[in-house]
């Protein structure tokens, strides 16, 4: 009889434990786990997990580009936006669920729906649909953001079962972009009749059903989301069959899947540069840098974060802030940080806004100008400690950087250093993500480093530079901004130059100094070809995408 | 015993209490709030801010949303979170598996390959392997883990394609596969994340138990039982390393709640779905609701882990009195 | 206190004492001096071609992702990471052993009150913890940074002590002791702390690493040093980006931390065998 001893009691887990791996690399390997994986099927690794991507759910917090993501691949728009990603007039979009639109006044407009278009249960896709989806996005009690957005339609009716009619308040030139773009609709014979809290409960919000190319398989919390592909979609049956989307919320996990092979694609290669060269060196990938909503700019307060009643002590002279940005080798800082896969911004302006085009070039560094323009301020380093001072007071400011940035973190210290030459001192502050987000909209901040996502739509400028904007923590105020942004939403002809003069008017006045507008490299496996990414929502082309004809040869299909 | 047992229960609820309590006012204390975080980058007008904040409760008096917390938790409803839109308990309950295995595998490698050596270098003080393993220890301890982690997945899983990189499944794999198959599939993922975290962390075992068992070593009794010609085996670990487990023992109890929390750094570099993650986006987005389920079970944890160890204390040695 | 001077004195005539607490003040005396005698750690030459260079004749240990000097920044980085190390520790350790003495000692209704206060302490993220202060003030300086770390690190440290007293409150010695009429002060002093002497200077070793890297854990929150000013701590974090393209920018001040802490242990091993009682 063995006696009880601790030995012996260790013993046992202690063999499991050299057993445990040992057997991990013995067990039979998965089949896909080798390179025999089926080639029409897609692995897409991103940094979230979609939790609601149902349309008029995504509010809040779950606004967010996993949640648009998913959405746009189970529920199809009335429209899409073109390949010049234009958003005013009625022209420059691609019919989707609706076959045509005709305007019958400058407040009203009709779509005619796609006789073919069914929901993925088979009912046809009607106009009560639409307007079931609209009255529900328009309700701020359900949408706040999308009523917000939509604010400038007044009623959406249905005429018959493929007419949809949308009037407006007043005539603008971006009623169709606001009528196609934000919500796509949603299956009323399903939905309708269901109170907000019923909704909660539906077993739609897990199993959604849509009209777009793929259909909802399953979601395993914490690791993936599998799409498989509509058999039945009208426009055309996707190539590739399944999607599975892996989510690693650390980057370098997202990019070791890649370069392990466990996946097939990837949005936005993470920096530090030397990993596009990483990806690069893998034969089997391809980087494809896109155009993206995001640009980041350093905000000055206009108001005293102390007391937001007076107006900020140093950066409400204009010659300041324009002395700051004159002090930066802005092409340079953002060479550094993203190399050549980002610009210098004219304005408030990211790569995706086609008001970019024809815009002039950003201000380049001047020093001596900067120095110049301090001293007619009566900044100037009388007391020799290298740090420019007033009347005794030195010239010091804070610049709060979310730490969620690895970009922001690392440029505002390349900034820090810029500016300590022309002798203005930087104290750069770091916070978690709230709290960082509530000093901003507080006010307390001398410099912020922001950054925004854009909609495609430049009159989302108003929100953050006319003087009523709802995001306007920095409290900039030009009327003459202001008379401009009007102007341009109004459309006509010189709808593009007017545009142009508020970004020549708002760099002149510098309430920013505007840094950088990426790219972002997008990383694909080379087995798929007619491969499209498109800037406002990543996998948005993905049923246009085929698999290489070599490659599908030695495959089965799924 | 049975007396203290239930004394010390009583005690144990209190505390959870009280922590929750706590941590629920603390929380709202906190900088920042769940949407403050959304004016990073898609702003929000006054208007629609006030409007979530009245959908999530948040404009209530804390003294309201306390009491509809408790409510809940008397009812077994943790909420809904405001970051995922669904519910807490279901949040919680998809993750824990995960937890639990990795945290589980960390637990057990810990103590008992970390005894083990521990022991071994007690005994042998001093030689060549003593000196090496605490060299080895205290330099994995050092290590951040994520550091660690990086390095072993870039090389494992990247570089020689031995091990999977991320992840706990295979999303290829075939739901219909065997048994054997989808455990062996859940096994190559585990290898590495547990690795890292026990690297990182068996110092702290191995330098509690050599240091204890050196002292137990050197007590009167252990040079009578090995002057009585026992076997080596047998004073080591019959004799000595019973006077030598408190430490361990206290230990073990402090980190029961990795079952639940994992780490958030290996979770992350492994993309392992666990619940350290989620309790760290918790707080990093002021979820609430998440952060006060997440914290009701660590809390329970630390609580029974307490618990336990007192009680082994009581049980090895008869001598500790309970009162 | 002549005790603790004749522990210490004791553990420095052993090799092994001599060899941790030499290591350990040369490498606080390279953080005070060296600045002297490096490049600025702040600097960035040049952003453009002259980030992340592996290590050469003009950059021993080479440059980070801003074309900042890395042994600069690790030398100097010594100051914050060895200060806050230190002093926390001694603190926390301190705190530690005096509440799990108590615990241990008194037991009853005191060890009750104690422990469920450690539990409580302990079911709070440390990190969260820590993230209320900055409800309360937004900068946060060196020395109250300490404090901070020192008195939320002492949780475990006393669990590990009491139960240690626990067990030897019931050893014979601590009983004779007591007959003699020893009072509390003496038999706690002179025969219980000595024997927990063991889980105590381990936890110190283990808490040294601990507490760099927490440091930069709350610099990241904004609590305590901010960029650019280096840490050992905060510079492993920032590596992580290049961990795999540039490990020199991890790896010097990750080889800083790992020294600090052997030659922390390595005296803590000598220490406590002066300390005991019955001799080695």
């Amino acid at each position: 009889m063995t006696r009880w001893t601790p030995r012996t009691v260790l013993a046992a887990p202690l063999a499991a434990w050299v057993l445990g791996p040992a057997l991990a690399f013995w067990c039979p390997i998965p089949a896909s786990a080798q390179s025999s994986r089926a080639p029409t099927t897609i692995v897409i690794v991103t940094g979230e997990q979609a939790s609601l991507p149902i349309p008029t759910l995504m509010e809040g917090p779950l606004a967010a580009v996993a949640n648009y993501e998913i959405a746009d691949q189970l529920f199809l728009h009335l429209a899409g936006l073109g390949p010049t990603l234009t958003t005013a007039g009625d022209r420059d979009f691609v019919p989707l669920l609706a076959q045509r639109w005709v305007r019958r006044d400058s407040v009203t407009l009709a779509f005619e729906l796609d006789p073919r278009a069914t929901w993925q249960d088979g009912a046809p896709v009607t106009a009560r649909d639409v307007v079931f989806t609209f009255d529900r996005a328009r309700d701020p009690s359900i949408a706040p953001r999308l009523a917000g957005v939509l604010r400038r339609i007044t009623a959406v009716t249905a005429e018959g079962d493929r007419r949809v009619v949308f009037h407006f308040s007043r005539p603008y030139a971006e009623q169709v972009y606001d009528a196609v773009f934000h919500v796509a609709p949603l299956p009323a014979h399903l939905l309708a009749g269901l109170s907000q809290e019923e909704l909660r409960q539906s077993p739609f919000l897990t199993h959604p059903v849509g009209s777009g190319p793929y259909r909802w398989v399953r979601s395993v919390g914490g690791e993936y989301i599998e799409l498989s592909a509509n058999e039945h979609f009208f426009l055309g049956r996707p190539a590739i069959r399944r999607v599975i989307v892996r989510v690693a919320a650390d980057a370098d996990a997202r990019l070791n899947l890649m370069l392990s092979g466990e996946a097939d694609a990837m949005d936005n290669v993470p920096p530090p540069l030397a990993n596009l060269s990483r990806v690069a060196a893998d034969h089997d990938l391809r980087l494809i840098p896109v155009p993206s909503p995001a640009i980041g700019y350093l905000l000055f307060n206009q108001r005293d974060p102390r007391d937001s009643s007076r107006p900020h002590p140093v950066l409400a002279d204009p010659d300041v802030r324009r002395a700051i940005v004159l002090a930066l080798d802005r092409p340079r800082l953002v060479r550094a940080v993203m190399g050549a896969y980002a610009e210098v911004p004219f304005g408030p302006v990211s790569s995706i806004l086609w008001i970019r085009h024809g815009a002039p070039r950003p201000l380049a560094q001047d020093v001596g100008r900067a120095r110049h323009l301090l001293a007619r301020g009566g900044w100037a380093d009388h007391d020799g400690d290298g740090v420019a001072d007033r009347d005794g007071r030195p010239l010091r400011l804070t610049l709060s950087v979310p730490n969620t940035s690895a970009i922001r973190r690392q440029l505002s210290l390349l900034v820090q250093e810029q500016l300590r030459q022309v002798g203005i001192r930087i104290e750069v502050q770091q916070y978690d993500g709230p709290m960082w987000g509530k000093r901003r909209s507080a006010g307390l901040f001398d410099i912020d480093f922001s950054a925004a996502s854009q909609d495609p739509t430049p009159s989302g400028l108003t929100q953050s530079w006319s003087c009523a904007g709802a995001s306007n923590v920095a409290r900039y105020c030009d009327p003459t901004v202001d008379s401009l942004f009007e102007r341009a939403s109004r459309g006509g002809p010189d709808v593009a130059d007017t545009w142009r003069a508020a970004l020549t008017r708002i760099e002149a006045d510098a309430p920013a100094a505007f840094m950088y507008a990426p790219l972002y490299v997008y990383a694909v496996r080379r087995r798929f070809t007619n491969v499209t990414i498109r800037p406002e929502s990543s996998w948005l082309a993905l049923w246009h995408w085929t698999v290489g004809p070599t490659q599908a040869r030695k495959g089965t299909g799924n | 015993m049975g007396r203290w047992l239930v004394g010390r229960t009583l005690q144990a609820l209190g505390t959870l209490l009280i922590v929750l309590l706590l941590l629920f006012i603390l929380m709202r204390l906190a900088p920042g709030d769940p949407l403050s975080r959304l004016s990073d980058d898609q702003p929000l007008s006054a208007a629609e801010i006030a409007s979530l904040r009245a959908r999530y409760g948040l404009d209530r008096p804390i003294a309201a949303q306390l009491a509809s917390f408790v409510g809940g938790l008397a009812r077994g409803d943790l909420g809904a979170s405001i970051e995922y839109g669904r519910p807490v308990s279901s949040l919680l309950a998809e993750r824990l598996p995960a937890t639990l295995l990795l945290g589980g595998a960390v637990l057990l490698l810990n103590f008992t390959v970390g005894i083990w050596l521990g022991v071994r270098q007690a005994v042998g003080r001093g030689a060549w392997a003593d000196r090496w393993l605490t060299m080895l220890s205290l330099a994995g301890y050092a290590t951040p883990s994520f550091w660690l982690g990086l390095v072993l997945a870039w090389l494992v899983g990247v570089r020689w394609r031995l091990l999977p990189a991320a992840g706990m499944h295979d999303p290829l794999l075939d739901p219909d596969a065997g048994l054997l198959t989808r455990s062996g599939d859940v096994l190559r993922h585990l290898v590495l994340p547990a690795l890292t975290l026990s690297v990182v962390s068996i110092a702290g075992t191995m330098r509690h138990q050599r240091s204890s068992m050196i002292e137990a070593l050197r007590l009167p009794y252990i040079v009578t039982a090995r002057a009585k010609g026992l076997s080596e085996a047998a004073v080591t670990w019959r004799h000595a390393w019973r006077n030598a487990v408190f430490p361990v023992l206290t230990l073990f109890g402090l980190w029961l709640p990795v079952l639940v929390t994992g780490s958030v750094f290996v979770e992350s570099v492994f993309a392992w779905p666990g619940l350290g993650s989620l309790a760290a986006r918790a707080v990093g987005y002021r979820d609430y609701p998440l952060l006060m389920g997440t914290s009701l079970l660590v809390a329970v944890l630390v609580v029974l882990g307490s618990l336990l160890t007192d009680l082994a204390y009581a049980v090895l040695d008869p001598r500790v009195r309970l009162s | 206190m002549t005790a603790i001077w004749d522990s210490l004195g004791r553990a420095w005539r052993t090799t092994r004492g001599r060899a941790g607490a030499v290591v350990l003040l040369a490498v606080a005396a390279a953080s005070v001096l060296g600045p002297f005698a490096l490049p600025d750690p702040l600097a960035q030459p040049n952003i453009l071609g002259g980030a992340i260079l592996p290590p050469s004749l003009g950059h021993p240990f080479g440059t980070d992702e801003l074309s900042r000097d890395v042994l600069a920044r690790v030398v100097s980085g010594g100051r914050v990471s060895l200060t806050v190390a230190l002093l926390a520790v001694g603190l926390s350790v301190t705190l530690g052993a005096l509440v799990g003495l108590v615990a241990g000692y008194f037991g009853g209704a005191v060890d009750a009150a104690l422990m469920r206060l450690v539990d409580g302490a302990l079911a709070v993220p440390r990190l969260f913890l820590l993230l209320l202060l900055l409800a309360v003030s937004e900068r946060v300086p060196l020395a109250v940074l300490v404090l901070l770390i020192g008195t939320t690190g002492w949780f475990a440290t006393s669990r590990l002590v009491r139960g240690e007293i626990l067990r030897l409150r019931e050893e014979s010695y601590v009983w004779a002791a007591a007959a003699l009429g020893a009072n509390r002060r003496r038999i706690i002093l002179r025969h219980l702390l000595p024997n927990a002497m063991g889980p105590l200077l381990v936890a110190a070793t283990l808490g040294v690493g601990d507490v760099i890297l927490l440091e930069a854990g709350l610099s990241f929150l904004g609590l305590g040093v901010q960029p650019p000013a280096p840490s050992w701590g905060g510079m492993i974090m920032d590596a992580r980006q290049v961990l795999v393209t540039a490990p020199w920018v991890g790896i010097f001040p990750g080889l800083a931390i790992t020294i600090t802490v052997l030659s922390a242990n390595l005296f803590g091993d000598a220490l406590r065998d002066a300390v005991d009682p019955r001799g080695a």
